[in-house]
């Protein structure tokens, strides 16, 4: 189901000062895709969720699910939580310690007075869903984090709600489970057909999951697209920076040519992808990702976007090596091939392919 | 939602802070003025009068060596149980929790007075035993002083002390100690540099808490130390209140203040303590049981020691008040006691009119009262747990300031409030006062089932589909239902054997049962008053068990 946002705000007060965790949103959210809200903590995200789930109220703003209108502040609308039909993963899960696992995903159920035999029936499916076969009599409490966190996912489920948010419900579990939950969570939410809000601070996580992210800040949305999209293409170096390792170098357009846009810095002059959008003298970003930085064996036979740096740092990880090397005054992270023969102290030359040469607005 | 709250909170600020704050005005009120209500012309009278009494340096030399004592012997004997419980391998280790639970149930009145039957120098049980022992004929050893008061206090504080401690002993985290032996230190050094200085907040926040009941304690003093004219500062005060023609009320505020401030004074520090030696003692992440330390050959006299303690504090008060009750004057167990057993002194107590009031109405007190203090007691827990506002945090200030209140100071105030309303000399004047003086004990165990209660809980409920009603009904009362039991508990026994406060407000047609028991130990009636005293324990423990079976009936068992 579609999700409609608009004109979305919500303000706090503390000590006489206004904050904007929500300044002006507008958004849309397709149906039946995995959706991820991206952001540092304080960015909103979460202010966002819980406005569209019903546990905040925004000062300003309209929410539609699907035709729906659930809120809406000029018509005076609230719907309340319990009335908007949708399922929620909390990050603390929220399993209710005074029941057993049947009981806690039975609940939403039991809300909405389906007889009890479809209860049963129902439970039991969506039980086998999250591979939860013959847990039904543990005491939630007696379960690991892992299992907790399957069953607030079968409790979301079960009532076959229009859309499902998730409020960073990885954050918890450690690194090697997180892993694979993330993995099981694509593959049943694919095979679902379901709406899926996600919120998480993890760019990882967020790029790994989604079909669409919206990176936020300041309680506004940056950016938003294709995991891919968003971390090839960035137009905003806050989302640059956010979504991956990268090497930010402020930069002055020089020239406007056909392909490319030509811009000086303090390791050179670089040819970048061009941006129509600039004229010769703006300050920019120049945004180079570690691992499009090339070695350059033997003599220098492009004369673009080649520099040559002393490595300063090197560190072997097994795929790559991950290093540092010294331009002028400047540092640059690269990561290059783990066969390479390069030595701390070397000396040697880098290219960057013009359109991984990526400028952003400050 | 967001209106009925923000009325909840003023609203609750005024009656808690009525309840607290208007008998420490009328205190003050009181001391300066003349006559006997509390607006009277001012006056610095009561003050000089009461001030320059040539007895007071004596009484007050008193009270610090009672107050003292009677802590540094509840904080010790504490400190080796719960380190003893928590650390080592002594066996029966559920002994310890009958030592802090079961004396709850034992009114401090009654504890105080089996140990006169035990030890008073002309016929207490121990002295006409030992008596018996050629070359020790004159043989008297005598409760009525004040080492016997600082042991028979330092006991009743034992289990306050050690509900402290316990707790903090066993979230030790043991990496300190490790650390300390990997150094070179030996256990006991290893004791004494690294594992008490840890411990000290909660050692010194066990001794003031020890500090404050000691001096507002009634019971002790009262049946242990008026009869060998030990006066500390409570039994001075109510003196000036209770005997004689001329009840100076004046005299007794001008001196209480001083005692309200000091106790005021010591409960600050004792949050402040709470408040750091949460900070202090890090509970360990990793699941790791303290390593146990083998007691090897101390083990059995270790455990015999604890043996003779609860045997002290549970077993001999009940055993010494039976066994009075049933024999006609005091005499040591012999077959010829036994001979002359019989219920007489019960069926006294069945047929005087006035223990029967006082029954009726400590009961209704106990059940009445705590059923309502635990009701105001959820709300203010709600509101400082949930709402968390400037005014919160002014309400957990005011709901806590009572559990400094001397009974026996707070009562004159309360006496000068009623006195002006038509509620004065009824059964609600001593309703009103208990649930305000003992207000902590029912927001203690329900502020801390709120913090349990994570607002996700609620929220997922309501995402599920369930109304307020719905998530209150299946969600929140029932994660609540142990803390509403414990807290029910508490002010119910509290209630039911409340003896400082209910001295200077009962009134004829008032009388409850502690009060009525201090008069029979007034009178030396001491068959009666055992006989009444085995009542009350009854009535207590049948509170107890009542409250534990309706929260087991009520936890939610989901089908």
């Amino acid at each position: 189901m579609e999700i409609k946002i608009t004109n979305l705000s919500k303000y706090y007060y503390s000590g006489g000062k206004t904050i904007k965790a929500l300044d002006n949103v507008s958004l849309s959210i397709p149906a039946n895709r995995i959706f991820t809200l991206l952001g540092p903590s304080g960015c909103g995200k979460t202010t966002l969720l819980r406005c569209i789930v019903g546990l905040e109220a925004p000062d300003t703003g309209e929410i539609k699910i699907g035709e729906d209108t659930v809120l809406s502040t000029e018509e005076n609308i609230f719907v309340p939580t319990e009335n908007r039909g949708l399922g929620m993963v909390f990050q603390t899960y929220a399993i209710w310690p005074h029941m057993d696992v049947f009981n806690n995903v039975a609940y939403p159920l039991q809300t909405r007075k389906v007889p009890k035999d479809v209860i049963r029936s129902k439970v039991e499916k969506t039980l086998r869903f999250v591979q939860l076969e013959g847990f039904e009599d543990r005491p939630a409490t007696k379960l690991s984090g892992g299992q907790q966190q399957r069953v607030a996912l079968a409790r979301a489920l079960v009532a076959e709600p229009k859309v499902i948010l998730f409020d960073e419900p990885l954050s918890n579990l450690d690194a090697k489970l997180r892993e694979e939950t993330r993995k099981d969570l694509r593959i049943f939410l694919t095979e679902l057909q379901i709406t899926a809000i996600y919120v998480t601070h993890d760019r990882i996580e967020a790029l790994s999951l989604s079909d669409i992210v919206a990176v936020m800040n300041g309680g506004q949305i940056v950016e938003m697209g294709e995991p891919r999209d968003i971390y090839l293409n960035s137009n905003h170096r806050f989302v640059a920076d956010f979504i991956g390792r990268t090497n930010l170098i402020e930069a002055k357009v020089t020239a406007q040519e056909e392909s490319v846009t030509k811009v000086d810095c303090a390791i050179g002059s670089f040819a970048c992808r061009k941006r129509a959008d600039l004229n010769p003298g703006d300050n920019v970003t120049l945004c180079l990702r570690p691992e499009f930085i090339r070695l350059k064996r033997g003599g220098a036979s492009e004369a673009q976007n080649v520099f040559n740096g002393q490595i300063e740092s090197l560190v072997f990880i097994g795929e790559a090596f991950e290093g540092e090397i010294k331009i002028r005054e400047s540092q640059i992270f690269i990561k290059t091939e783990p066969d390479s023969d390069i030595r701390v102290g070397d000396s040697a030359n880098f290219a960057v392919d013009p359109d991984h040469c990526l400028l952003v607005i400050r | 939602m967001v209106n009925k709250r923000s009325v909840l909170t003023p609203a609750l600020i005024a009656l808690v802070g009525f309840l607290t704050v208007c008998p420490v005005v009328m205190l003050i009120f009181g001391s300066f003025s003349t006559g006997l209500g509390a607006f009277g012309e001012f006056t610095l009278d009561k003050y000089i009068q009461g001030y320059t009494d040539p007895e007071l340096g004596g009484i007050i030399l008193n009270t610090i060596i009672f107050v003292l004592g009677s802590s540094f012997v509840a904080t010790g004997l504490a400190l080796l149980l719960a380190y003893l419980n928590t650390r080592t391998d002594i066996p029966f280790k559920f002994m310890f929790r009958i030592i802090s639970i079961i004396p709850m149930m034992i009114p401090h009145i009654l504890f105080s007075v089996s140990w006169v039957l035990l030890l008073n120098p002309s016929n207490g049980l121990i002295n006409l035993f030992l008596r018996q022992i050629p070359g020790l004929e004159n043989l008297a050893i005598n409760i009525y002083s004040l080492p016997g008061m600082i042991l028979v206090e330092g006991l009743l504080d034992l289990p306050i002390a050690y509900l402290i401690l316990a707790p903090a002993m066993a979230s030790f985290d043991i990496s300190l100690e490790e650390s300390s032996k990997v150094c070179g230190g030996s256990t006991l050094r290893t004791l004494f540099r690294v594992t008490l200085p840890v411990l000290r907040p909660a050692i010194l926040a066990a001794f003031i808490l020890s500090l404050v009941r000691s001096l507002a304690s009634f019971a002790v003093p009262s049946v242990i130390g008026m009869p060998g004219r030990i006066y500390v500062l409570a039994t001075h005060i109510y003196q000036s209140i209770a005997t004689g023609f001329a009840a100076d009320f004046g005299k007794a505020a001008a001196i209480g203040m001083s005692v309200l401030a000091t106790s005021i004074t010591l409960i600050y520090v004792y949050r402040y303590l709470t408040s750091e030696s949460e900070k202090y003692v890090t509970i360990s992440s990793r699941g790791y049981r303290p390593s146990v330390i083998e007691l090897k050959g101390a083990r059995y006299p270790m455990f015999g020691l604890v043996g003779i303690l609860s045997m002290i504090l549970i077993v001999l008060p009940v055993l010494v008040l039976l066994y009075t009750s049933m024999v006609p004057y005091s005499m040591i167990p012999s077959a010829k006691a036994f001979s002359m057993m019989s219920w007489k002194h019960w069926i006294e107590v069945i047929n005087d009119p006035i223990s029967l009031l006082s029954l009726k109405n400590s009961v209704f007190l106990g059940v009445f009262g705590a059923t309502l203090g635990v009701t105001l007691s959820i709300f203010v827990a709600y509101v400082i747990v949930k709402v968390r506002s400037h005014a919160s945090g002014l309400l957990e200030s005011l709901s806590f300031l009572s559990f400094s209140f001397p009974g026996i100071v707070i009562g004159v105030g309360f006496m000068w409030f009623f006195v002006r309303t038509p509620l004065y000399a009824t059964i609600w004047t001593l309703l009103i006062g208990y649930i305000a003086t003992y207000l902590p004990y029912g927001v203690r165990p329900l502020t801390s089932a709120f913090v349990q209660v994570h607002s996700h809980l609620e929220e997922s409920s309501q995402v599920c589909g369930a109304g307020p009603f719905t998530t209150m009904r299946r969600i929140v009362i029932p994660l609540l239902i142990p803390g509403i039991v414990s807290g029910w508990i508490l002010m119910a026994t509290m209630f039911v054997r409340e003896l400082t406060l209910s001295v200077v407000l009962s009134r004829p047609g008032t009388e409850v049962l502690a009060v009525q028991i201090f008069r029979f130990a007034e009178d030396g009636l001491w068959g009666q008053l055992s006989a009444l005293g085995i009542m009350m324990i009854i009535i207590s423990t049948a509170l107890v068990l009542l409250a534990t079976l309706v929260g087991m009936k009520f936890k939610p068992v989901e089908e």
